[in-house]
């Protein structure tokens, strides 16, 4: 008994000093330490065992041209752990610290994360490294590898507990959404049925067709693309290896920083070789059933690599990616082999991000990007969001830019730069005329062995076509659009397969269309023909959406559901000032309608007073059909955006959308309109918090003032210090781009696409130093509402009704309103927000955009081009909505921003103060576009005539008003809600997220969430 | 006393043709049972109380001057004891209190419209003048209308279409383009029973105002509200189908019922006016609809839901 008492006295003291003495916690502390550095080695041991002994796993430690050595460290923020495990000549060893020559590092912000980390999915850990738990410091790519190896050994755990999550979800979903309805999904289907004819000679542009919006039209009559969609939404996408293998082959041999004879390389010339020993050595694939030559890929849906620009972002995945829950790309066993042993190794130092790392020794601007908060640069996935100058492509062919290059190289006093970038031109030119020999001859070969006299006929016309063009000029529709699409093909070989865009396909196609046309004499031939020419472009549209670029996982949370997001353009006014809308801008509208699926991304250009409102109309009609496209823009604002720059107005009136919606001069123009999305909300919370980022935990940003001391004794105070924490981010965004840049410059020129873009030959010098006539970088800044709401409620409620201090706000903010519901419903309703009606609202956001203009305006790129400023937000208002704390707006943490720059559903519920907002925004802060988006529910029972002219209404008011931009999801929350819990029914429902369409059903939780939650005005 | 707005609602499609503003005036001459704008009826200024838009913060039990709120008053405020000075509104956080019903001239209704005049123009919408009963202040309404007109603004009357025509004519017919009239209940017992009068004077309305259409003058829609039990009746749509075919009326439009009225009274402090039997906490049913649109068309008119 007395021992037992004693032996209680003893734990209780034990325990009470260990909770009041610091040191006596230190000590225990520290053997927790020693017990986890043991665990975390033991783990780590273990796998290195494995690798050691099994041959089943001792192959992948080395590659075609020897054993792969790096290392990898593992630490916590204090170094309380810390090992490392070390991958050298076929051993693999653990140690105790972490090396200073490590490859790269994971620094776990606590030992808490340790323990999770150990229990937690691949995609759970992305979570963390995302949220700025896990910091990866250090190679990148090498960290993919190391992925690679963990899911070697415990893949097949994985796998079951993304199982278990994934059907504990489905679950909860149809716990949450209730019973399935069915009608639903077959309203939105029953949408298609009805269409609304219209007069013909109200365009003074469209010449043949008799009813322009061509209703006697619908899928069911074209049997080739009814299967391609088929395939489209049931086949997935498989990971094609035929491209960097390629290269990476010629690269073995041929060498990449200095040649076989030891020379450096010049990029321009090494780009080029290697370039057409690609394109000359890449299989001549023709399409089971289809009317266009050429494939990016091998696949009949394919996923391109480009470990050459943005590392091996998939290598961690090469045994997952087929059963992950988003998105799943196929990814055989042989390609995932090849991909391991043959190409990935090579490129672990040579891509963008590693070499600037070493180049520039971890800058801090890569810093922040490496802390996903803040902001994204774009050039460390490649060159993208750019058109080329398709009109001469077709008018001179190839051959002919390569006799505008000869000539050029003739001149004498060409500096040999301007030697090397011309020839390299002309050399990659000749790979796309050896691809598309290749294409005849196999079209030929197919042809004879056809059995089916039509199919055979169709083969030998596009072997003849193949023949001719892209080499020579183009003389008909068949010819320009095969001829588009291998020079697209080819564009999307030699750089990474995001946002790259066609420019205005009406424009180009339409002499084409025209020239047929003349030569058909009765109408029977020309109904005919027109049948034809859809179904043509269909192939097109469906050939572009079935090359997807390559995500990893991680992307389905950043970037989620999105395609290649290839924009094409139409309608608006042509060069000289006319209305541009014409045949083929009503034919591509019908192939728009008729497949409704997310690429191409189909922009459409409204110049009020020019183009009708019989166009708008059908605009409005093929949105409400599709449900999400297309993209409608206003010329006007455009124009006054764009006027800025001194362009002339010829090549402003030539404009088209690239990537979502951001504006290029079509063909002479290196726009590269998606080089920087950043986050405004992060400098929002970096001026609440004095410089240091909350999720960051890192006091990165200048020291502007406490809110805590009181240092903000005017609303204009602390708008400053916004301002500057703005700043500071736009700052380190640019120069990251910058420094981005000169990579580019030393690995990546891109020859092909400089030889198709107005001003390099002529230059005689590669776009990425500058060759284009035309050079800027475009940016979106998201979170502008968010923001805008922010200052406002700050304004109104501290500095003008004193109805709170600036101290007790934020303290309120800071714990997500928890302690006071009563301030958070002041905020919700005592102030007026950006959409509410209110004007001096308005006049906030457009004080705001004007400064992020100024920042953007400082400086210049490294072409010495202007930085443009969008309001558009892909999918980021959501990614960067989980990373961000609550802020004064009434937000609360995690919750996603307003898409674009759609104003809060809390602002109003009349959608006229919503209209009325956005066009009040000046359209010179704005000159890489914005993104409206609106959600409309029409009213059941309405009569389709009278639904289009409601919706006709607003477009055309916002226009009139000023408005630049808007795009619809024509849906209701309840349709989306069903398609959550039952995916099965809506496989092909489409929706707009912030720029680009997605498929529903292919979107992470919270992208769909926020959708659900978008405010839906009834029609 | 000053005519008062109940409010101004932007952004309507069902109102009338194109984008339209509708406004709402306080105050009507019928007492509905079934109206869907309670807070509409009187011409007095009152206090709304929204206890799901509530947070519970009690600001306003600690603010009122006259200790009327009470979270155990059933309506929340005692309205006798209540003296209207609304410094509980003022305090309110959440919005849950309001004030309903605004003295405002008609500049400043014209400068809370002409902001959606674009809107108006490209749908070739405009002005609604509804209620409560616009014409129940005659000369405010049609002096509002003039206004609009001046401004170039299509303006639309709903009316229960009680009213004395004369004046009617002299105030407000000159400046109108189109007029909603509600004809809800044939028999006049009925229309005492349910709608607080009797129709005699309003059909006469009707009448004269449909002459005066086929004359030329002012488009007039005739448009009946179904509610279970009461409009809906096989008997009384018949009788108005009758009624208005032998008018020479070719279009009617009918309402179909929503209950999205019923808990508007108790935020105005007000019971329920109907109980018993009916059935109106649910929405129509679409074959209720079709059943009332048949009867009608069975009468020659052309029926528009």
């Amino acid at each position: 008994m007395k021992t037992k008492e004693a032996l209680k006295q003893v734990c209780t003291n034990l325990l009470v000093t260990q909770t009041r003495s610091p040191e006596h916690k230190n000590g225990l502390g520290k053997m927790k330490n020693v017990l986890l550095n043991t665990a975390t080695r033991l783990a780590l041991k273990g796998l290195a065992t494995q690798f050691n002994l099994r041959p089943g796993l001792r192959k992948y430690l080395k590659w075609a041209d020897g054993w792969i050595n790096f290392s990898v460290g593992l630490r916590t923020e204090d170094q309380s752990v810390a090992a490392s495990i070390i991958f050298s000549n076929g051993h693999v060893n653990v140690a105790d610290s972490i090396s200073d020559h490590v490859d790269v590092t994971l620094i776990l912000k606590d030992e808490s994360i340790l323990k999770k980390m150990a229990m937690s999915t691949p995609n759970e850990l992305l979570n963390y490294i995302l949220k700025n738990q896990v910091v990866i410091d250090g190679n990148m790519v090498f960290m993919q590898l190391f992925n690679f190896y963990l899911s070697l050994v415990l893949g097949r755990i994985h796998q079951h507990m993304l199982n278990r999550t994934n059907t504990a979800d489905i679950r909860e979903r149809k716990k949450a959404v209730g019973p399935c309805n069915k009608q639903l999904a077959e309203k939105l289907a029953a949408r298609k049925a009805y269409r609304m004819k219209a007069a013909p000679g109200i365009d003074a542009g469209v010449k043949f067709l008799t009813d322009p919006y061509l209703s006697s039209y619908g899928i069911e009559q074209f049997p080739r693309l009814a299967a391609s969609l088929d395939r489209h939404f049931t086949q997935k996408p498989e990971v094609c290896p035929e491209r960097p293998l390629l290269l990476t082959r010629w690269f073995r041999k041929n060498g990449f920083e200095t040649d076989v004879n030891g020379k450096p390389w010049v990029p321009e010339l090494r780009q080029a070789e290697s370039f057409k020993y690609l394109m000359e050595n890449k299989s001549p694939v023709i399409g089971k059933n289809d009317l266009l030559a050429g494939c990016t890929t091998t696949k009949p849906v394919g996923v391109l690599l480009f470990p050459d620009a943005h590392g091996a972002m998939i290598w961690g995945e090469l045994k997952s990616s087929e059963k992950r829950v988003l998105n799943p790309f196929a990814c055989t066993p042989k390609t995932a082999d090849i991909l391991h042993h043959e190409v990935f190794p090579f490129w672990t130092h040579r891509n963008f991000r590693e070499v600037m790392r070493e180049k520039y020794n971890t800058p801090l601007p890569l810093l922040i990007d490496e802390r996903f908060v803040a902001y994204f640069v774009w050039k460390s996935v490649g060159i993208s969001h750019t058109i080329p100058d398709f009109k001469r492509v077709l008018e001179k062919g190839l051959a002919g830019i390569i006799a505008d290059i000869d000539a050029r190289l003739l001149e004498s006093r060409l500096s040999p730069d301007q030697k090397n970038s011309l020839t390299a031109m002309k050399t990659s030119l000749e790979g796309v005329i050896a691809y598309a020999a290749h294409l005849s001859e196999n079209a030929f070969r197919l042809a004879a062995k056809e059995t089916d006299k039509k199919r055979k006929a169709e083969l030998i016309h596009m072997a003849r076509i193949c023949g001719k063009v892209p080499s020579g000029p183009a003389q008909s529709l068949d010819e320009a659009l095969n001829a588009i699409w291998i020079c697209w093909i080819a564009v999307n070989m030699e750089n990474t397969n995001t946002g790259l865009s066609i420019g205005r396909l009406d424009q180009l196609l339409q002499p084409y269309f025209e020239m047929d046309m003349k030569t058909l004499l009765t109408s029977a031939e020309k109904e005919e023909y027109i049948k034809h020419a859809i179904e043509i472009c269909g192939c097109f549209y469906m050939r572009m959406t079935d090359q997807v670029p390559v995500l990893p996982d991680i992307a389905n949370y950043l970037f989620g559901g999105a395609g290649s997001t290839q924009a094409i353009t139409l309608g608006g006014v042509t060069p000289d000032g006319k209305d541009a809308v014409n045949d083929m801008t009503y034919v591509l509208l019908k192939v728009t309608e008729m497949l409704a699926i997310r690429d191409a991304n189909v922009n459409c250009r409204f110049h009020p007073g020019k183009n009708s409102d019989h166009y708008l109309k059908r605009l409005c009609e093929v949105n409400l059909i599709t449900a999400a496209t297309p993209i409608m823009h206003n010329d006007l604002a455009v124009f006054a955006a764009l006027r800025q720059h001194g362009y002339p107005e010829a090549d402003i009136r030539n404009w088209s959308a690239t990537g979502c919606v951001e504006p290029t001069l079509s063909g002479r123009h290196f726009a590269h309109t998606g080089s920087i999305l950043l986050n405004l909300v992060a400098a929002m919370e970096m001026a609440l918090h004095n410089g240091t980022h909350p999720v960051m935990r890192w006091a990165v940003g200048p020291e502007t003032g406490r809110v805590e001391d009181g240092d903000f004794k005017t609303f204009d105070e602390f708008y400053t210090a916004w301002a500057a924490q703005q700043g500071f981010i736009i700052d380190q965004a640019v120069a990251l781009n910058n420094l981005y840049g000169k990579v580019h410059q030393e690995i990546r020129p891109t020859p092909y696409l400089s030889a198709v873009i107005d001003g390099c030959i002529k230059k005689g010098k590669d776009l990425v130093h500058g060759g284009a006539l035309y050079n800027s970088s475009g940016t979106s800044n998201i979170g502008l509402v968010d923001v805008t709401d922010s200052l406002l409620v700050i304004k109104k409620l501290v500095f003008e009704d004193k109805a709170v201090s600036f101290e007790r706000l934020k303290q309120v903010v800071d714990t997500d309103f928890a302690n006071d519901p009563q301030l958070l419903a002041m905020v919700k309703n005592r102030v007026p927000l950006f959409g509410s009606g209110d004007p001096s609202a308005v006049a906030m956001a457009n004080r705001v955009t004007n400064t992020i203009h100024d920042c953007y305006k400082k400086h210049l790129n490294y072409r010495g081009g202007p930085y443009t400023v969008g309001f558009w937000s892909m999918s980021q208002h959501v990614a960067y909505g989980t990373l961000s704390g609550p802020l004064p707006s009434g937000r609360l943490s995690a919750k996603a921003f307003t898409p674009g720059l759609t104003p809060s559903p809390n602002a109003s519920l009349n959608f006229l103060d919503n209209i009325r907002a956005v066009a009040g925004l000046d359209p010179e802060n704005m000159d890489n576009n914005i993104a409206f988006n609106v959600k409309l529910s029409p009213k059941p029972g309405e009569s389709r005539e009278k639904t289009i002219d409601d919706m006709h209404a607003y477009v055309k008011t916002y226009f009139n008003l000023g408005g630049m931009q808007m795009q619809f999801n024509v849906v209701t929350s309840e349709t989306l809600k069903d398609a959550m819990a039952n995916p099965e029914n809506y496989r092909s429902l489409m929706v707009r997220i912030s720029g680009y369409n997605a498929y529903f059903v292919t979107l992470n939780r919270d992208i769909q969430t926020e959708l659900i939650e978008r405010t839906e005005y009834g029609l | 006393m000053k005519p008062l707005v109940l409010e101004i609602k932007g952004n309507s499609l069902d109102d009338g043709p194109g984008i339209r503003s509708v406004v709402f005036f306080k105050g009507c001459p019928l007492d509905c049972k079934w109206c869907h704008n309670p807070e509409s009826k009187r011409a007095q200024v009152e206090i709304s109380y929204d206890s799901k838009v509530c947070i519970g913060c009690k600001t306003c039990i600690t603010t009122c001057p006259n200790k009327a709120i009470a979270e155990t008053n059933p309506f929340f405020i005692d309205r006798d004891a209540c003296d209207l000075c609304f410094a509980c509104v003022e305090t309110c956080p959440s919005g849950a209190l309001t004030r309903v019903g605004m003295e405002m001239s008609h500049d400043e209704i014209l400068d809370r419209v002409i902001v959606d005049k674009p809107f108006f123009d490209t749908s070739h919408g405009g002005v609604t003048l509804s209620g409560g009963e616009p014409a129940f202040n005659m000369k405010f309404a049609g002096q509002t209308a003039r206004k609009l007109k001046k401004n170039n603004i299509h303006v639309l009357l709903e009316t229960c279409g009680l009213f004395d025509i004369n004046r009617f004519y002299k105030h407000i017919y000159p400046y109108i383009d189109m007029i909603y009239f509600d004809i809800k209940l044939m028999d006049t017992d009925a229309h005492k029973k349910y709608c607080g009068a009797d129709n005699s004077i309003i059909l006469k309305n009707f009448s004269a105002l449909q002459k005066k259409y086929a004359n030329g003058g002012v488009p007039v829609l005739a448009r009946t509200p179904l509610i279970p039990g009461i409009t809906d009746t096989d008997g009384n749509l018949r009788a108005i189908g009758s009624w208005l075919a032998s008018r020479d009326v070719q279009k009617i439009q009918i309402m179909a019922y929503h209950p999205m009225w019923i808990e508007k009274n108790a935020k105005i402090g007000m019971k329920l006016p109907i109980s018993g039997n009916l059935v109106l906490s649910e929405w129509m049913s679409r074959e209720s609809v079709e059943r009332c649109k048949n009867i009608l068309a069975s009468e020659g008119l052309e029926v528009v839901v």
